[in-house]
């Protein structure tokens, strides 16, 4: 029991952080979003070659078999530095291909990701957005060697770039819930693919995939046909929780702006900070982030560990996604006027971690996770 | 990061468990709840002995004062089951009295006070707030007046729990008015059957007791101060701030959450008010703020194992906690509604009844031991570095 980060954890953050604050500064963040560029093609090269794609990945992949919490560590810096590299759908699933793919799919698959030569994407939201596999209804049929999906897929991240989308699909027509669900991978350059962009509140790009008679070759599934079901409530814990982390992150650096500004704007002939009212809303903000980070790592630990994490994660998640932009809010509050304007930085890191904290989940729908785990359950 | 307990602590947990089991019988409960307020019975003694043979309490301090240099984690693992078990132990002395006796003591009173608080033979009453107020401690009235080689004491104390039957007060006295408040302020270990202390019960709303205490030209010897004198503020907030933290309060403030869940799960009653859908929602909400408290606690600890003061993380534990609590008392009672409010000796009242009693005490929490507001203004200050204000 030591909750602190270990000398490991503590020297990939710290690298994280360094190279992030010098490769992705406030003027590329801004040029990559004014311009609709998605992301940074060299800033992805670049966080390749330090092996960063690779982590927790197999060796013989080209990856480092590190714990879990490092990816969890590096994410969270990714979130401070509000990195544009399409960093999360890549890896959640490049990390899924892993633990469920066919070694043949690893093979041809992982080391280019990890290379940073290959961007993924997945796909599970429909219309309902909704965490629970009963919301998957996407078809597919199977039809000889092949799999023929039809339907829409929303809020799709880092689409656009990807050259493989991981489609979690229903293939069994009378299924429900987790019965009857495979998780196959699309080549987004494949036939009966189209694609809407939707711009969002974050400043990046998120997708409306529609498939219309897309024909996948069974050898794309991962794992079994049919059987996906496990595997996709794995996939969503994953992008999960790596999600909370950047939210952490990402508030950590907001809320810190904010301290400063306070001990440096004044009013009434003493600094803004000085006053107990705003000092009090401080307490809250580092309060409330710190609690999410605590839930986050200790959900980070568990899987490190391979014990589950189910509650954890949906409780780091709920969390997440109410305390940080509420700490944040303050921080707007305390920076009043200036923050409303574009040119000042905070607004980066507000717009960013606040959509998403409506990705992947609302704390309704991870709260409604976390009393099943509990054992309160409708009577 | 390491949120795991090692497999020796996991077996020194089971061993604490097998204790309680087998020595918190159901006499053992009756008794204490019919002593509740009048000092310790028989049975609750000889656990306290038996506790002192196993060596468990201070087991994390030095062996020259009882302990024997364990883990933190064990000794937090103790506190954590015994506290659970609802043993009356004095664990408020263990975490706070003990280590400024310990870090400030003469020879002869660590080697009196020490042993005899592990065996529970002293037991010491909180001698800090007054009437004039409690937050802003330092400006305490209680003179103490030196003489040749006495100090004559002069005052009142309030909301001194445990005076009733506590051994020893750990009084805090104004020894030199001339001085900048905090600089004026020395402790003394005081036996409570001192002439001229006069004890007067205060009843608090939940049933519980707390008492004034008069000191009345009070002899007590220069042997009873602890540390130098003028020193005794700096040595008491040392000793506050660690008594802030730990398994005890945690448990405080989750134990009424962990008792409904239990209630929701195994009660008819419960299972059937759990039919809501937004009564869920909100227990699902209240589990994870419980477990920030747990881990806000267990982040306190592993920096204090670790040797760093935590400049601002037991106050946010502080603040979060009682503030759990205070805000499980109301999402709970509007769950139950009108079973919240039914008290002990109504059979319909669930949990005998205990549930309106924590509604009303609850915030003794947020005010008690350095009240939220105070806290937030440290964890601004000495955590986040803001500049101090008009006050
Ligand atoms: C059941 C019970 C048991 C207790 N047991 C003990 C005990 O054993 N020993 C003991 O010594 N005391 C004990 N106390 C007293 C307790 O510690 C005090 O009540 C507490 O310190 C608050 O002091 P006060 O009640 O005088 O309120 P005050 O100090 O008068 O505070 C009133 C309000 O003003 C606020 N306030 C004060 N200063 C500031 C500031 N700078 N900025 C913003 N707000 C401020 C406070 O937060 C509070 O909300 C007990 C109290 C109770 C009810």
């Amino acid at each position: 029991m030591d909750t602190l980060l270990n000398e490991d954890e503590a020297l990939l953050r710290d690298q994280a952080r360094a190279f992030l604050t010098k490769e992705s500064p406030t003027a590329l963040v801004r040029e990559v979003e004014s311009e609709n560029k998605d992301y940074d093609p060299s800033l992805w090269k670049k966080t390749a070659e330090l092996g960063w794609l690779g982590i927790t990945l197999p060796e013989e992949y080209g990856g480092t078999p590190v714990p879990f919490s490092h990816l969890g560590l590096l994410f969270e810096e990714m979130g401070r530095g509000i990195a544009p590299i399409p960093i999360h759908p890549t890896m959640v699933a490049a990390l899924t291909i892993n633990k469920s793919g066919t070694e043949q799919q690893k093979q041809s698959i992982l080391p280019a990701v990890i290379s940073g030569d290959k961007i993924l994407s997945w796909a599970w939201f429909e219309r309902g957005g909704d965490i629970d596999l009963s919301s998957v209804q996407l078809e597919a049929i199977v039809e000889g060697d092949h799999l023929v999906l039809s339907g829409t897929k929303l809020f799709v991240d880092g689409y656009h770039h990807a050259d493989q989308c991981l489609v979690v699909c229903r293939s069994l027509a009378d299924s429900e819930g987790n019965e009857g669900i495979s998780l196959v991978l699309v080549d987004t350059n494949s036939k009966g693919l189209s694609s809407d962009r939707l711009p969002t509140m974050a400043g990046d790009i998120q997708d409306a995939v529609s498939f219309d008679s897309v024909r996948v070759p069974l050898s794309n599934v991962l794992g079994e046909v049919h059987n996906g079901g496990a595997a996709a409530v794995s996939l969503l814990e994953t992008a999960v929780i790596l999600n909370c982390s950047m939210i952490v992150g990402a508030s950590h650096k907001a809320i810190e702006m904010t301290f400063s500004y306070a001990k440096d704007r004044e009013a009434f002939g003493q600094p803004i900070g000085s006053f107990q009212a705003i000092q009090h809303m401080c307490a809250n903000m580092v309060t409330w982030v710190d609690g999410a980070t605590m839930l986050t790592h200790e959900a980070l630990w568990k899987i490190s560990e391979g014990l589950p994490a189910t509650i954890e994660i949906a409780s780091a998640k709920a969390f997440c996604n109410e305390r940080c932009p509420a700490a944040l809010r303050e921080g707007n509050q305390i920076h009043a006027g200036i923050a409303q304007i574009k040119e000042y930085d905070l607004q980066l890191w507000y717009r960013r971690s606040a959509a998403w904290c409506m990705r992947l989940g609302t704390s309704i729908q991870h709260r409604r996770i976390v009393a099943r785990e509990i054992g309160i359950v409708p009577s | 990061m390491d949120f795991g307990y090692h497999e020796e602590n996991e077996i020194f947990r089971q061993k604490i468990k097998d204790f309680l089991k087998e020595n918190i019988t159901r006499e053992f409960r009756a008794e204490v709840r019919e002593m509740q307020g009048k000092g310790m019975g028989p049975l609750t003694k000889e656990l306290i002995l038996k506790i002192g043979d196993m060596g468990w309490i201070g087991m994390s301090w030095p062996e020259e004062y009882g302990g024997r240099n364990a883990d933190r984690i064990d000794q937090y693992i103790f506190e954590e089951e015994f506290v659970r078990a609802r043993v009356p132990l004095n664990i408020g002395n263990f975490i706070e009295q003990a280590p400024a006796i310990m870090a400030s003591g003469s020879e002869e009173q660590k080697k009196y006070f020490i042993p005899r608080l592990v065996r529970g033979e002293i037991t010491f009453a909180l001698g800090y707030s007054e009437p004039s107020g409690g937050t802003d401690l330092a400006s305490l009235k209680t003179r103490a007046v030196e003489g040749h080689n006495d100090y004559v004491i002069n005052g009142q104390k309030t909301f001194t729990s445990g005076a009733e039957t506590a051994s020893h007060i750990y009084l805090m006295t104004r020894t030199d008015p001339d001085k900048p408040k905090h600089e004026g302020i020395s402790i003394f270990l005081v036996p409570m059957d001192t002439p001229g202390i006069t004890v007067r019960p205060q009843w608090t709303l939940s049933g519980g007791r707390t008492n004034e205490v008069f000191f009345d030209d009070v002899k007590v010897p220069k042997t009873t101060m602890l540390g130098n004198k003028n020193d005794g503020w700096y040595i008491g907030s040392k000793a506050l701030n660690l008594g802030r933290a730990g398994a005890m309060r945690y448990y405080t403030y989750v134990s009424l959450f962990e008792e409904t869940l239990y209630f929701a799960r195994s009660n008819p009653l419960g299972v059937e008010l759990m039919a809501d859908e937004i009564a869920r929602d909100k227990m699902a909400e209240l589990y994870c703020e419980a477990q920030v408290a747990r881990l806000f606690t267990l982040r306190s600890l592993s920096m204090v194992r670790r040797g760093i003061a935590p400049p601002y993380e037991i106050s946010s534990e502080k603040v979060w906690g009682p503030e759990f609590l205070v805000k499980s008392t109301e999402v709970i009672s509007q769950i139950l509604g009108p079973y919240n409010q039914l008290w002990e000796g109504s059979d319909l009242a669930p949990h005998r009844g205990s549930f309106p009693k924590r509604y009303v005490s609850a915030m003794v929490s947020t005010f008690g031991h350095g009240s939220t507001q105070v806290m937030r203004d440290a964890i601004a200050r000495r955590g986040l570095d803001l500049p101090r204000g008009p006050v």
